[in-house]
């Protein structure tokens, strides 16, 4: 079992809005690992479309990321990338 | 009597029809206790509703018309997303068998955690995503409503018939008018062809107002207990940019409304031939039309308007607001988002224009304030003074031009040293990325911007070092005459027609063709139509402009002849009194 974390920041507009949370819920679905986000004092399973949408992370706040299990490396590598590529949205 | 009903505007458009009411029973839920031995069966029964729900969600999903799909298909996962989601899948469950509640009960109390999770959120956009819950929770509702009746009328021996939760075939051609309505009620609409949304919850960002906008079809939504004055069949007009409902109107509103319809419609159908257009003038010279875009919404806006290309990507934003500037690897996929969105058209990629007035957060901190910002570290004087800043974000622009047509442009240079360094640099990058095996395109395109007057007056020495120049007419037109155009006392002094700034655009222009290289211009005189001909007689072939003035500049183009704007041009040019200057060019407006 390993664990790995990072800090992400939302880039796109209109912050983990309905479709990126879902774009991020179906990636931290494809993870056995248990994947955790964090914008204090709110804290969200990531495979929950309910509580990473109660998050309210705006664009321009910093989140931390955090995964464990077998592939948490992985997993906290591709949700960090999709942050980045705007939820591979064309804004 | 005619009234008139207000609320939000949250779709532009004019609809004139009937009402047709949709009528939504509020469900009432009622909590009961479940034997203990009928738990487990309690639990089935909601389970069964959750998947119907999610059956009847992929349903809708497979009869979305394709065009559609982009679109909507995001929203309907979403409510397929949260009906999988262990706060409607798994919560309830666990509700009913502590509590020995029934079914809908559990559900409600979930729903009412949600929504309080949801209303107390400060983002607008954010907190009206309350409404997916609704609907989603409401779907379920709706069946665990329909199970019992069905077993009731199941009892007396006859079939409850299956219906829809919402009949849309009698709303064709018709306004219809509803409490709220749900993505999947909207599209379906939609298909249907109604004409216009009027709701009574929802904001600009609910899902009906977000949907109509796609679909272009005019809504008023947040319409406050307006409803209750419609009936089925009232004559109304929705004017969807105003968010009014004019009900029972007369015959004279109905005449200004149609007429509006009109105005609209060829307003539109000006826009269409437009848009086909080639951007040729009427003696034949092809003119290139690109947009300045910074934020995502304004690509979409640019790719709308058939933009030729990206003449200025402004990367600013991405800087500010933040404890760290961004890495090579956010500004490559910022990059490339656009590049891709534009789908092999050019983009020209400014580098840093910040610093001084507008400082780079976690960059310089503790830095002297300057004393006069606008003429102080900025832009490519920052980006020289701070190579770790500027390398990463040279390098992600060199990998991104393994992607597209792209040209890097650098803003602010005053003296050529500057403009050579920036080569140096980004042929470094190059180098670096030639080792580590990372694809770049050796030929992209480096040019100046100029917006200095030292830059101007030696436009020539620029070109020798540039593969295109951009004029950038804002700074230019402040520091030329030496006034800010945001102080109030100065700023009357502020006139692209000044003739100092003219002659300094018409030397940057004949610098190019000299030089034998390409010269737009990106400031905001580019985008205004009344300098749009001036410009041309100027010898200009590239502009770029914001997306929404596109259009416009567009239609100038294709009526002018530049030939003879030209000889026009050059009396404006000699012209040495400043009344016969202005009439000169009011002249040069009138169209021949």
């Amino acid at each position: 079992m390993s664990t790995a974390s990072a800090e992400v920041t939302i880039v796109n507009r209109l912050g983990l809005h309905a479709r990126a949370a879902a774009a991020l819920v179906k990636v931290a679905g494809r993870f056995a690992s248990k994947i955790e986000l964090v914008n204090e004092p709110r804290r969200a399973d990531a495979k929950s479309i309910m509580a990473v949408m109660v998050l309210a992370a705006t664009q321009g706040t910093t989140l931390s990321l955090s995964a464990q299990g077998e592939d948490a490396e992985q997993a906290v590598a591709a949700v960090t990338a999709l942050i980045a590529d705007r939820f591979g949205e064309n804004e | 009597m005619t009234f008139s009903l207000h609320g939000i505007g949250a779709s532009k458009g004019i609809a004139i029809g009937q009402v047709s009411l949709v009528e939504r029973s509020q469900l009432e839920v009622r909590e009961y206790t479940v034997a203990p031995a009928w738990v487990e069966a309690e639990v089935a029964r909601y389970q069964r509703a959750v998947d119907d729900a999610k059956e009847q969600v992929r349903r809708l999903r497979q009869r979305l018309p394709r065009h559609l799909f982009s679109q909507v298909g995001a929203f309907i996962d979403v409510h397929l997303l949260m009906l999988e989601d262990d706060a409607i899948a798994g919560a309830p469950v666990r509700r009913i068998r502590e509590r020995f509640c029934n079914a809908e009960w559990a559900l409600k109390l979930e729903r009412d955690a949600l929504v309080a999770a949801f209303e107390a959120i400060d983002d607008a956009y954010l907190r009206a995503r309350r409404d997916d819950v609704e609907h989603a929770v409401g779907r379920v509702q709706q069946i665990l409503a329909e199970q019992v009746s069905a077993q009731i009328s199941n009892t007396e021996g006859t079939q409850a018939p299956p219906r829809p939760a919402v009949d849309t075939a009698r709303h064709a051609g018709r306004v219809v008018c509803a409490d709220d309505l749900t993505p999947a009620d909207t599209v379906l609409m939609q298909y249907q062809g109604v004409l216009a949304f009027v709701t009574e919850y929802g904001g600009p960002n609910s899902h009906t107002a977000i949907l109509a906008r796609s679909l272009r079809l005019p809504a008023v939504v947040g319409l406050h207990s307006g409803l209750q004055y419609l009936r089925d069949g009232d004559e109304v007009i929705v004017d969807g940019r105003h968010g009014v409902v004019l009900v029972a109107p007369g015959g004279r509103a109905i005449d200004y409304y149609r007429s509006r319809q009109d105005q609209i419609a060829r307003h539109h159908a000006v826009r269409r031939k437009l848009l086909r257009t080639p951007c040729v003038t009427l003696d034949g010279e092809r003119i290139g039309l690109q947009a300045n875009v910074e934020l995502g919404k304004d690509i979409a806006d640019a790719t709308q308007v058939n933009a030729d290309g990206v003449g200025l990507y402004r990367t600013e934003f991405m800087f500010m607001n933040r404890a760290e500037p961004p890495g090579e690897a956010e500004q490559f996929h910022a990059y490339r988002a656009v590049v891709d969105a534009m789908n092999g058209a050019p983009v020209t990629i400014r580098t840093l224009d910040l610093g001084a007035d507008k400082q780079v957060d976690g960059v310089r901190p503790g830095a002297p304030e300057a004393a006069n910002p606008a003429l102080g570290l900025r832009a490519v004087r920052l980006c020289l003074r701070e190579p770790g800043l500027f390398k990463a974000q040279l390098r992600a622009i060199a990998r991104v031009s393994a992607y597209g047509r792209v040209r890097m442009m650098v803003p602010m240079v005053a003296v050529v040293e500057e403009l050579l360094q920036v080569h140096s640099m980004l042929q470094q990058c190059r180098e670096e990325l030639a080792t580590e095996g990372v694809a770049f395109d050796a030929n992209m395109p480096v040019g100046a911007m100029i917006e200095v007057p030292a830059a101007a007056i030696c436009a020539d020495l620029f070109a020798r070092n540039s593969d295109f120049l951009s004029i950038g007419t804002n700074d230019l037109i402040q520091y030329t005459i030496a006034i800010d155009r945001i102080d109030d006392e100065v700023n009357y002094l502020y006139d692209p027609l000044n003739p100092a700034v003219l002659r300094l655009v018409q030397g940057v222009i004949k610098a190019g063709h000299s030089a034998g290289i390409p010269v737009a211009m990106c400031g905001e005189m580019a985008g205004d139509s009344r300098y749009t001909r001036l410009l041309l007689g100027l010898g200009l072939k590239e502009f770029s402009v914001q997306p929404n003035a596109l259009l416009e500049v567009k239609q100038v183009i294709v009526n002018a002849h530049v030939g003879r704007l030209r000889k026009l041009v050059q009396r404006v040019m000699r012209a040495h009194k400043p009344a016969s200057r202005k009439a000169l060019v009011a002249q040069l407006n009138q169209p021949a």
